[in-house]
């Protein structure tokens, strides 16, 4: 501990400087005087007093510089003095202070956007208690690999698992509220009792559900959230306990969750994030039928326990079920449990991490010219150096120098950074696939900031390092007597090399921002199967008390079709339980299996049931390769038809004829029923552009069921006309119902390409600010190199060398180290574009036309960059130059 | 012929001053200067100077305080006082300096006798 009072005492001496020195002077006055007093009183001249003082005293000014050195703290004192000389040398200089600056505060903005990204996204656990312990099981049934469970499944899991403290589910619905006001459809949370409990977000006002308050007969009761808390209850708290009307019951209101709380569920899970409500199941689940699979599982695990080893437990639980139940026998059902964490950022994570090692590129490239610069500025002050070092400056010092010098340069650099990296936010989340919605606190934190200054000191370094060792060989006589700054060839091995990095880092930077655009255009062409151009989008859902006979809904939306298609401009209007590209509700899907299909061929291929009334095709401009789509006589009939895709006609039915043959499919109750087939059209993208998840089924509306649907409405009329008419239709049939969810078919299928264009329009900025800064690289190199080599220039024209050779002359040196940057870079990009390739579509890692397209790029900004300088050199005049200095 | 005059041996300047402020009570600096060559009979050359830096490390290792006072001649002069912690350093290391000595002697007087 006798350090730290030692170190206390001189951290008050350093704070405290001057008083300490006043005290000094006053205290070695008193004892000189009483030295003085005492030689005059043995008979001294004052005079002679005065001088014997002295001499007994010794060196008065030693004595304080010793005691100075000794009080205060010399190394914070001499780098407090390294940091005015900085800050004086680099204010003589603004223009390049300023470029420096500049430089790095684009590289370190781009790395702290898209740090604070892959910050909140990757590094920062999710926004529950202990939300390490959360984990997603998922069913694996044949080719489904993320399926949802059913009830006796999840009962089993529940009661069996040890290393799980406790399973829940959740199933993404819609209700209607009604009652006061508007009515109003709202996002609803089907869930067990104990699921908010297992995410451990306690609510703001009430309480969590309880046991008895799920399966069937329980009271009705429900948790809503602060959002609709606000907006329809006027966040008052004596809602709390009051009954409203969902779907046509009433219900309790028993709680409200806190701000921002959302459910954070991987993408394609059906489980959208911002619900509006949550109420407990009202069916009895360990009975419910064991094929009918709705419940997305989460449940906490027990402390220390991995997730390899619930992974264990769930396939001996998984066994026990496939043993149990026949329905899970073949295919057999095996689990599959996953951190939610690493779950929910499984599609995003390629992404930011592409993101976040381009930006580090950005910032090479920008330290890479900083380091020119600094470079450049270090052989100016060759004599400076060499002056010092005759000086008695030891070499550390003169590093110690230049290093405060950079990383002052790179800490400017930092502050600047925070604030362009500011913007570059704003951009990234304006920007951001929904992934990334999930999050919902994107923002610049002190780790962030931590971490654009460690970059900022980290980065100062190296090119704080590069001109000490650029003036490593200095020999003092020759540069002190040889002030004339001339070209050395040291200095222009270094200028390549900067250039060749340069070009290097810049070319894979263009590499894989061009890989990214190809794949964006890719995506582009890809037809979805459908037309999504001018179709406007709604749904409606019919689940309150007054259709609980299935001709009412029927009777509904057959009506609201008719109606619609009346309404002026509309080509087709159609209605479809599920519109592609729309992940806010379950996804019906199931087997499928022609009939008569021999038992061990029954459960192999899934297809996605979709309910539709006639008009769907037309309203999207699907194209039917064989047969027809359903029509109204089908519709009053009730018949049981359906109309497939390709993809499972090609499946049931190898080079035979589908249309007319019996295919065995699930209704809307999740019952299995027989139906023709009447139609086959294209395949449709419902779920990705780029992959086929699931073919499709659709079924005729009357044989299946659903609550909510969503109407298409092919129309060449504005959609803001259009709105109120479809209201007033709606309202005419039925005031109560609320429309929600009103989109143009556009939106969703750019929601779709939203990923690919988010990573595509940065790598593209990236790529841009990498070429520019290669460019001014480049040109910087090479224009000072010219003018170091001044007096080369001069002799080669006074001996006679024309403009044009002159030109030529520095063209071929600069051009070559950009040729070798494109080969080093070429290298470089092999071996680093396969870490892109899940990001890719329809295009190589290794696609030729973007390497072409990306040497050619780059060479010609490169001679472009050139071209300045070079006819600088033309126009060297050999009588200045030769005088030069 | 004057006696040779010994320099102050590395480490001991903390010691003297140490006893030197015990023996005396409160001192200031031109008191310690004139008692420590005063004992020492000027066998020992200080430069007076090289007592403050000396005086300084002391106080920041919080064996002695210093207060401003005026002397006996109405000077205005900085006292050094020994502290709780400094006398408990001072018994320290004179016992250390006791045993070191005495270890010297013993080696020296052995060689002479050999």
């Amino acid at each position: 501990m006798k350090w730290l009072r030692t170190f206390t005492s001189r951290l008050i001496g350093f704070f405290r400087k001057q008083q300490i020195e006043r005290d000094l002077d006053s205290e070695v006055q008193s004892h000189l005087d009483m030295l003085i007093a005492e030689n005059i009183w043995r008979g001294m001249t004052p005079e002679a007093a005065r001088h014997a003082a002295k001499r007994e005293f010794g060196g008065v000014e030693l004595t304080k510089e010793e005691y100075r050195e000794q009080r205060g703290l010399p190394l914070l004192d001499g780098w407090l003095q390294d940091v005015r000389f900085a800050v004086r040398m680099l204010g003589k200089r603004p223009g390049l202070t300023f470029a420096s600056v500049l430089t790095l505060a684009i590289g370190m903005g781009a790395n702290t956007a898209i740090f604070t990204a892959v910050h909140s996204v990757l590094l920062h656990s999710l926004p529950f208690p202990k939300a390490d312990r959360l984990a997603i099981v998922w069913s694996v049934l044949g080719t489904e690999g993320r399926a949802p469970a059913s009830g006796p499944e999840l009962e089993t899991l529940r009661q069996r698992s040890r290393l799980f403290e406790d399973l829940g589910a959740i199933w993404a619905q819609s209700g209607a509220l009604t009652g006061e006001g508007e009515p109003e459809q709202v996002r609803l949370g089907m869930v067990t009792a104990n699921f908010l409990g297992i995410l451990g977000t306690n609510p703001q006002l009430g309480r969590l559900f309880e046991k008895v308050e799920q399966g069937s007969g329980a009271p009705r009761v429900m948790i809503i959230s602060d959002g609709l808390w606000h907006r329809r209850f006027g966040a008052d708290r004596r809602w709390i306990g009051q009954t409203v009307r969902l779907n046509g019951q009433s219900v309790t209101i028993i709680g409200v969750m806190p701000p921002g709380f959302r459910i954070i569920f991987p993408e394609g899970s059906s489980v959208p994030p911002e619900m509006d409500a949550y109420v407990p199941f009202r069916s009895n689940l360990a009975s419910s039928p064991a094929d009918q699979s709705y419940l997305r599982v989460i449940g906490r695990l027990r402390d220390g326990v991995t997730i390899a080893q619930a992974q264990q437990e769930m396939d001996t639980l998984a066994g026990q079920i496939r043993a149990e139940y026949n329905t899970f026998a073949d295919p057999p059902l095996t689990l599959q449990v996953v951190s939610l964490q690493g779950d929910v950022v499984r599609n995003i994570r390629p992404a930011l991490l592409a993101l976040f090692g381009g930006a580090g590129l950005v910032l090479l490239i920008a330290c890479v010219n900083v380091a020119n610069l600094l470079l450049a500025r270090a052989n100016e002050r060759t004599l400076e150096m060499a002056l010092r070092t005759a000086l008695g400056a030891g070499r550390g010092r003169l590093i110690r120098q230049l290093l405060t010098e950079s990383v002052l340069v790179s800490c400017c650099g930092a502050v600047a950074a925070l604030s362009f990296g500011w913007f570059a936010l704003r951009l990234v989340l304006a920007m951001q696939p929904k992934e990334m919605e999930r999050f919902s606190a994107i923002q610049m934190n002190p780790p962030v900031f931590a971490f654009t200054f460690a970059v900022a000191i980290v980065a100062g370094v190296p090119f704080g390092l590069a001109p000490a060792f650029g003036t490593r060989k200095l020999d003092l006589t020759r540069s002190l007597k040889d002030s004339r700054q001339t070209g050395t060839k040291n200095g222009r091995r270094q200028g390549n090399l900067l250039v060749i990095s340069e070009v290097a880092l810049g070319f894979v930077l263009l590499i894989g921002a061009g890989l990214m655009l190809r794949t964006f255009v890719r995506l582009l062409q890809v037809n979805p199967g459908f037309d999504a151009t001018h179709v406007l989008t709604f749904r409606v859902s019919v689940a309150s008390a007054k259709y609980h006979t299935d001709d009412a809904a029927v009777q509904f939306f057959r009506k609201l079709k008719e109606n619609l298609s009346q309404l002026p401009g509309v080509e087709a209007a159609g209605v479809i339980s599920h519109l592609p590209f729309d992940d806010t509700l379950p996804n019906w899907y199931g087997f499928y299996w022609r009939e008569g299909a021999s038992k061990h061929e029954q459960n192999t291929a899934m297809a996605d049931f979709r309910s539709s009334l006639p008009g769907y095709f037309k309203s999207m401009g699907v194209t039917f390769v064989s047969g027809r789509d359903f029509d109204d006589h089908d519709v009053a009939e009730n018949l049981h038809l359906a109309v497939i895709d390709d993809t499972v006609a090609q499946e049931a039915w190898p080079r035979q004829e589908a249309l007319g043959k019996l295919i065995n499919i699930e209704n809307g109750n999740f019952v299995r029923d027989t139906a023709q087939v009447i139609g086959v059209v294209k395949h449709l993208q419902y779920h990705t552009l780029t992959n086929q998840v699931r073919a499709q089924i659709y079924l005729l509306y009357p044989q299946a069921i659903r609550a909510h649907m969503a109407v298409t409405l092919k129309s060449s009329a504005n959609a803001q006309m259009l709105l109120p008419l479809i209201r007033q239709q709606v309202a005419a049939l039925d005031k109560d119902l609320p429309i929600y969810h009103v989109q143009p078919m556009t939106d969703y299928v750019e929601s779709a390409r939203r990923q690919t264009r988010f990573v595509t329009l940065l790598a593209g900025i990236m790529g841009g600010i990498a070429l520019l800064l290669a460019c001014t690289g480049i040109y910087a190199v090479t224009m000072y190199s010219v003018l170091q080599r001044m007096r080369e220039i001069g002799v080669r024209t006074a001996l006679g060398a024309a403009p044009r050779q002159l030109f030529a002359l520095v063209l071929r040196q600069s051009m070559l180290p950009i040729a070798l940057g494109l080969l080093a870079g070429l290298v470089l990009s092999l071996l680093l574009t396969p870490l892109l390739s899940s990001l890719l579509f329809g295009v190589r890692p290794t696609d030729i036309p973007t390497f072409g397209v990306g040497a050619l790029i780059l060479s010609t900004a490169g001679l472009i960059a050139c071209l300045l300088p070079a006819r600088r050199a033309t126009r060297v005049d050999p009588m200045i130059a030769l005088r030069y200095e | 012929m004057a006696p040779p005059r010994g320099e102050v041996l590395q480490g001991t300047l903390d010691l003297i001053v140490l006893k030197t402020i015990e023996a005396l009570g409160p001192l200031h600096g031109y008191g310690i200067a004139q008692r420590i060559q005063q004992v020492s009979e000027d066998l020992l050359h200080l430069n007076q100077g090289t007592l403050y830096p000396a005086l300084l490390r002391l106080e920041q290792r919080g064996w002695i305080s210093s207060k401003w006072g005026s002397s006996e001649n109405n000077r205005k002069a900085k006292y050094y006082a020994l502290t709780r912690t400094g006398r408990k350093q001072l018994l320290a290391e004179t016992e250390s300096w006791e045993r070191m000595t005495a270890l010297m002697t013993r080696l020296l007087g052995g060689a002479e006798g050999a």
